[in-house]
């Protein structure tokens, strides 16, 4: 006979029985209401840089023509609301080339994310959080992005707003810029996020990481969180989650619909990736097409694969306090105007295994 | 119905107007058969955290992958009750 014991070793109301754990968890799961979709807003980019996704695959979203109609815009958003969607990531190519759009999503879905290269600023009416892109410093941004002065250009145009966090993304060639981007942002009062470069679908070039990246940044990262707890958006559970030598599917199972073929509950019932023509494809839904699977440690897929394995990690105070850290990070990189707590788990402890 | 399947509906359907702060339903007049997700609005992580009452609740594993499975108190009752039956 098994026993309750050898199932797991501590019950739910024994975790959360502790105050800390306790008040962090009513905090994060009064956004448990958030439901998540994606939309390319625009299939231009002043920008092209090497990996990008919107560009890679062969899912030919980037052949996707423009709907540059407002009206149209408004009625997708209005269906998407009554489908339950409350929270709309604005992303490829670069939304900030079609403002009108991007403010025709707020005034509908108020709650939301425009991921931007930040070299054209968007309109402060448009109250989304932005996520602006970095690749190194200015001088791989150079080599990488084609564009010149680019983390100086950001801060400029979003000096003193709110709604900006830069995301750096590690490759292999990038790792240790990241002190001195983060350096440059926490003197101008700035944060920043960490993300990893994932391959797309087929690509091999030498932006992929190995085993000796992987360590690299890790050791990186976790230098930078504790130097600078103001400045970055993390946790040591972040950092174990996004440099594992395994990918997020194989640690956490990827709930996107690629990877996910229930269509029952959660992402697989609800996520939906359009295009610029809006329309979209089940079959190439996820939150970056195009990525490798296998190779997919990316931000934003993490905020929701990681997020959606609470019963899983509810096996110990150590294990439920990480994924509360997690989903406290997941919140203040996406939601505007949530404020991250301080980290409670400050160990980079192991995932839990798969039920 | 079994007086036990009869007081797991009852107390699942507890557990849920709890978890999910319902007004207007009692244990007692909750609709055993109402589609969790369709018609209570329920999604993945609701379920994840009432999942994690009932492992209190009755010492038994709920598989991850089960979820979509359990789509109505009376489900979730058979579901437990087969569980139950399992582990003796």
């Amino acid at each position: 006979m098994e026993n309750a014991k050898d199932i797991t070793e501590y019950k739910f109301s024994d975790i959360i029985a502790s105050p800390s754990i306790k008040e962090r968890f009513e905090k994060v799961r009064k956004y448990f209401f958030l439901r998540e979709s994606t939309y390319d807003m625009s299939n231009r980019c002043n920008l092209r840089c090497e990996g990008c996704y919107y560009y890679a695959g062969e899912t030919e979203k980037q052949f996707a023509e423009e709907n540059l109609n407002p009206a149209d815009w408004q009625q997708l958003m209005e269906a998407e609301k009554e489908r339950g969607i409350t929270f709309v990531v604005l992303a490829g190519a670069e939304p900030s080339y079609v403002p009108e759009l991007c403010k025709t999503c707020y005034d509908t879905i108020p709650l939301g994310c425009i991921a931007s290269n930040g070299l054209m600023p968007l309109a402060k009416e448009i109250d989304y959080r932005i996520h602006i892109s970095v690749w190194g410093n200015d001088k791989t941004s150079l080599e990488i992005r084609k564009a010149k002065n680019m983390l100086v250009r950001q801060m400029e145009n979003y000096q003193g707003d709110s709604r900006a966090i830069w995301v750096y993304t590690f490759t292999p060639v990038n790792i240790d810029q990241a002190r001195e981007v983060t350096e440059t942002l926490a003197a101008n009062n700035h944060q920043i996020t960490f993300n990893m470069f994932s391959a797309p679908t087929d690509y091999n070039g030498h932006l992929r990481h190995t085993p000796q990246t992987l360590a690299h940044t890790r050791a990186v990262m976790s230098e930078l969180l504790a130097e600078f707890p103001e400045t970055v958006v993390f946790s040591p559970y972040n950092i174990v989650a996004h440099t594992h030598e395994q990918g997020l599917h194989s640690l956490f199972s990827c709930s996107y619909p690629r990877m996910n073929p229930s269509t029952a509950i959660g992402l697989g019932r609800s996520f939906r990736q359009y295009r610029t023509d809006l329309q979209w494809d089940r079959a190439a839904a996820c939150c970056v097409p195009d990525t490798d699977c296998d190779d997919c440690r990316h931000y934003a897929a993490g905020s929701a694969v990681v997020t959606a394995r609470m019963y899983r990690h509810a096996t110990t105070p150590q294990h439920f306090s990480a994924w509360l850290d997690y989903v406290d990070t997941y919140l203040a990189v996406w939601v505007k105007g949530y404020d991250k707590g301080e980290n409670l788990c400050k160990e980079m402890i192991e995932p839990p295994e798969q039920s | 119905m079994t007086t036990d399947t009869h007081q797991a509906i009852t107390r699942i359907a507890e557990i849920i107007i709890n978890e999910l702060k319902l007004e207007d339903v009692t244990p007692e007049t909750f609709d055993a058969d109402l589609d969790l997700v369709d018609e209570i609005g329920i999604d993945s992580m609701d379920l994840a955290t009432i999942a994690l009452v009932l492992r209190d609740e009755y010492g038994i594993r709920i598989d991850e992958d089960d979820y979509p499975k359990l789509t109505t108190v009376r489900i979730i009752a058979e579901y437990i009750t087969t569980k139950l039956a399992e582990k003796e």
